[in-house]
C-alpha cells in the first residue's frame, strides 16, 4: 500500500480530515507550551497563576507587531515575544512576593492590565500578519506540505522545550524552586529564598504562555486582543486530563502527560465540534472546553489514584499552614 | 556560638490579642554546648527558637550566630549558619521529593545550588553512607519519595539533613514529640550521637523535663516570656524531676500548674 493510498483508506473512516488532524497536533503542541507553564505554576510552585489569559495575547500581540511595524526577524520576534512573557509573569509574582497580594488576585490584576498593554501594542483590537514571513515561512526550503510541516516543527518544538524544563527541575536550582513550592517552610529553612522561586517560575511558565501566543498568532495568520480568552482553562484541563490519564510519578512522566493532555484536549474539542449529531459551533467552543475539564475533575474526585494524591496533597498543605502561624 | 541580647518579641501589637511572646531574653550558648529548653506552652521557648531561625520578628534586641549580628537576615540567609529539626516530621523533609534529592537540598544550604545537576555519584555515596549508620535500610531506597517513609524515617532523615554541610549550630524543636515513645528514643539517641560526634552547638526544645535533664549539658527554663532559671554543670548533675519543680517554686513563689508539662 502506498503512503497515499494509506492516506486515503486512513482518512476514509477516521472522524477529522488531514487538516483538522494536522490543525489539532499544531494547537496541540501549541497549548503544550501552555500546559508545561501551567504545569510549572500549578503542580511544581503550587501558585495559581492567572495571569496566562494576559500573557498568551501579550505574546502574540507583542511578534506581530515586532514583525508588522519594526520588520523584524520572526524567529527574533517569538523571542523577544517570550522575554515579555517573563516580565508580565515577573510582575505578578512580585505583587505576590512582594506586596502579599492573594496569588490569584496578583494574576487576575496583571492578566485586565496586559488587556489594555495590549491594545497599545497593537494599535487596535487586532494585527494581521500581512506580507511578513512568520517562522512557519523561513522553513518552506523544507519540501513537505504546510499542513505536516508545521505540526511536525512545533512537535520538534515542544519536545525541545520539554527536555529544557526537565533538565532545570533537575539542576540544583530546579529542586529548590520544587521544594519552595511543596514545602516552603522546609525550603526557607534550608537556605532557599522561596520569593525568588516564585519570581523565576511564574516568570518562566508565562514565557513560555507568550512563546505559544507568539507561534499561535504566526498560525493564526493574527494577533487578536480576545485570543486569552480561556487559555487558563485550556492549559490547566491540560495538565487534569494528562496527569490523570497517566500516573505521573517522574517529572518527566509528568510534563510529557501535560503535553500528550494538551493534544487529547484539542482532538476532544475537534471531534465535540466536528460531530454533526451535536449540533456544536465553533462559537461552543468555551462551554465544551468547561465541560470536559469538568468532567476530568469529576473523574479525579470520584476514585482514582491521583485523586487520592490530590486529596493528601490538600491535607499536608493544611499542616503547613499550621506550621506557618507558629 | 549564640548570642541573644535582650530580646522582645510581641505578637498582635495593638490588638486586643497583644501578647507579649519574649520580655527581654539575654541568653549566651558557647561554641559546642548542647542546651535543653523547656517550659509550659506559651512560655516563650519556641519563640526564642524562631528568634534564632529568623522566623520571629524581634523588636527590640540582637542576636549574633558566631559572632556575626544576624538580626535582620531573612530566614533563607540565616541557614548558612544555623540548621532546624521541626517538630511535625513533615515539615523537615519535602514528601514529594526522593530521599536523595532532600539531601541535595539540604547540601545546598552551605554550597552554591547552580545549574549543574544537583545529585552526583559522590554526593549519592555520601549520602548512602550516612544513611546506613540509622539501620532502617533507607540507604537502599535513595530514589523513593520521602512520602513514603514512615513519621520516624523521616525525623531521623531531617535530623541527617539539618546536620549536613558546614552549618554548626542545631535547633531542635520538639523534635521527638510527635514520635511514639521507641522511634523518640530512637531519635534522642541519634541527636546526641551526631551532636557529639560533630561537636555541634545545639539548643533542643522539649516539653519533657526528665529529657532536658538527660540530654546535652546545660538547661534552661522560660516562664511568661523570661528565662527563670539557668542550670548547669555540678549544680544540674544529678538533678531530678522533683528539683526543677522545687526550683521552679523557688523562683517563682508558686506551683507549676501546667498539664502539658511532662513531670515524668
Amino acid at each position: 500500500m502506498s503512503l497515499d493510498s494509506f492516506f486515503a483508506w486512513f482518512f476514509g473512516w477516521f472522524p477529522l480530515s488531514p487538516y483538522e488532524l494536522g490543525g489539532t497536533f499544531e494547537t496541540g503542541f501549541i497549548f503544550g507550551l501552555v500546559a508545561l507553564g501551567a504545569y510549572l505554576t500549578f503542580r511544581i510552585l503550587d501558585f495559581p497563576d492567572l495571569t496566562v489569559e494576559g500573557s498568551f495575547p501579550l505574546g502574540a500581540a507583542v511578534a506581530a507587531s515586532l514583525m508588522v511595524g519594526l520588520g523584524m526577524n520572526p524567529w527574533l520576534a517569538t523571542v523577544c515575544a517570550a522575554i515579555v512573557g517573563f516580565g508580565a509573569g515577573f510582575v505578578t509574582a512580585l505583587l505576590n512576593v512582594q506586596f502579599k497580594i492573594l496569588h490569584i488576585l496578583a494574576g487576575i490584576l496583571v492578566a485586565i492590565a496586559l488587556y489594555s498593554i495590549n491594545l497599545r501594542i497593537m494599535g487596535g483590537p487586532n494585527k494581521p500578519l500581512l506580507r511578513v514571513d512568520t517562522v512557519f515561512d523561513t522553513l518552506d526550503f523544507v519540501p513537505l506540505p504546510g499542513i505536516w510541516l508545521n505540526p511536525i516543527f512545533l512537535g520538534l518544538v515542544i519536545v525541545a522545550v520539554l527536555a529544557a524544563v526537565n533538565w532545570f527541575l533537575n539542576t540544583g536550582n530546579g529542586i529548590s524552586m520544587r521544594a519552595a513550592g511543596a514545602n516552603p517552610a522546609m525550603a526557607e529553612a534550608n537556605g532557599i529564598n522561596v520569593g525568588r522561586q516564585r519570581l523565576m517560575g511564574v516568570g518562566l511558565a508565562n514565557a513560555l504562555t507568550a512563546l505559544a501566543g507568539a507561534l499561535f498568532a504566526q498560525i493564526f495568520g493574527a494577533a487578536d486582543a480576545y485570543m486569552g480568552i480561556g487559555v487558563i482553562i485550556v492549559g490547566l484541563a491540560s495538565v487534569i486530563v494528562g496527569m490523570s490519564l497517566i500516573p505521573s510519578r517522574t517529572i518527566l512522566i509528568a510534563t510529557i502527560a501535560c503535553v500528550i493532555g494538551a493534544i487529547l484536549y484539542r482532538a476532544a474539542v475537534a471531534l465535540a465540534l466536528n460531530a454533526d449529531q451535536l449540533g456544536l459551533q465553533a462559537s461552543d467552543v468555551q462551554l465544551v472546553t468547561a465541560i470536559i475539564v469538568a468532567l476530568a475533575l469529576i473523574a479525579q474526585y470520584s476514585g482514582s489514584s491521583f485523586g487520592r494524591s490530590r486529596r493528601k496533597g490538600a491535607k499536608s498543605e493544611g499542616d503547613k499552614s499550621e506550621g506557618d502561624k507558629k | 556560638m549564640i548570642e541573644l541580647n535582650d530580646i522582645h518579641v510581641t505578637f498582635n501589637k495593638g490588638t486586643p490579642l497583644e501578647t507579649e511572646a519574649l520580655r527581654g531574653v539575654t541568653l549566651s550558648v558557647p561554641k559546642g554546648e548542647f542546651l535543653t529548653v523547656i517550659g509550659s506552652n506559651g512560655a516563650g521557648k519556641s519563640t526564642a527558637l524562631n528568634v534564632l531561625a529568623g522566623l520571629a520578628p524581634t523588636e527590640q534586641g540582637s542576636v549574633k550566630l558566631h559572632e556575626t549580628d544576624v538580626t535582620r537576615w531573612p530566614v533563607h540567609k540565616r541557614a548558612k549558619l544555623v540548621s532546624r529539626v521541626f517538630q511535625d516530621p513533615k515539615m523537615g523533609t519535602c514528601e514529594d521529593l526522593t530521599i536523595i534529592e532532600n539531601f541535595a537540598l539540604a547540601h545546598g544550604r552551605t554550597k552554591p545550588r547552580g545549574f549543574g545537576s544537583a545529585i552526583d555519584r559522590s554526593m549519592r555515596e555520601a549520602t548512602a553512607e550516612r544513611l546506613k549508620v540509622l539501620g532502617l535500610g533507607l540507604e537502599n531506597r535513595l530514589d523513593d519519595k520521602v512520602g513514603l517513609l514512615s513519621g520516624g524515617q523521616r525525623q531521623a532523615v531531617s535530623l541527617l539533613m539539618a546536620t549536613t554541610g558546614e552549618s554548626r549550630i542545631l535547633l531542635l524543636d520538639e523534635h521527638t514529640a510527635a514520635l511514639d515513645p521507641k522511634t523518640a528514643d530512637f531519635v534522642l539517641s541519634l541527636t546526641k550521637e551526631i551532636v557529639e560526634s560533630l561537636g555541634l552547638t545545639a539548643l533542643m526544645v522539649t516539653h519533657s523535663m526528665a529529657q532536658a535533664l538527660d540530654t546535652g549539658e546545660r538547661t534552661i527554663m522560660f516562664h511568661r516570656g523570661r528565662i527563670i532559671f539557668d542550670v548547669a554543670g555540678s549544680e544540674r548533675e544529678g538533678m531530678e524531676v522533683k528539683d526543677l519543680l522545687d526550683l521552679f517554686q523557688k523562683t517563682q513563689g508558686e506551683e507549676l500548674a501546667d498539664d502539658s508539662l511532662l513531670l515524668s
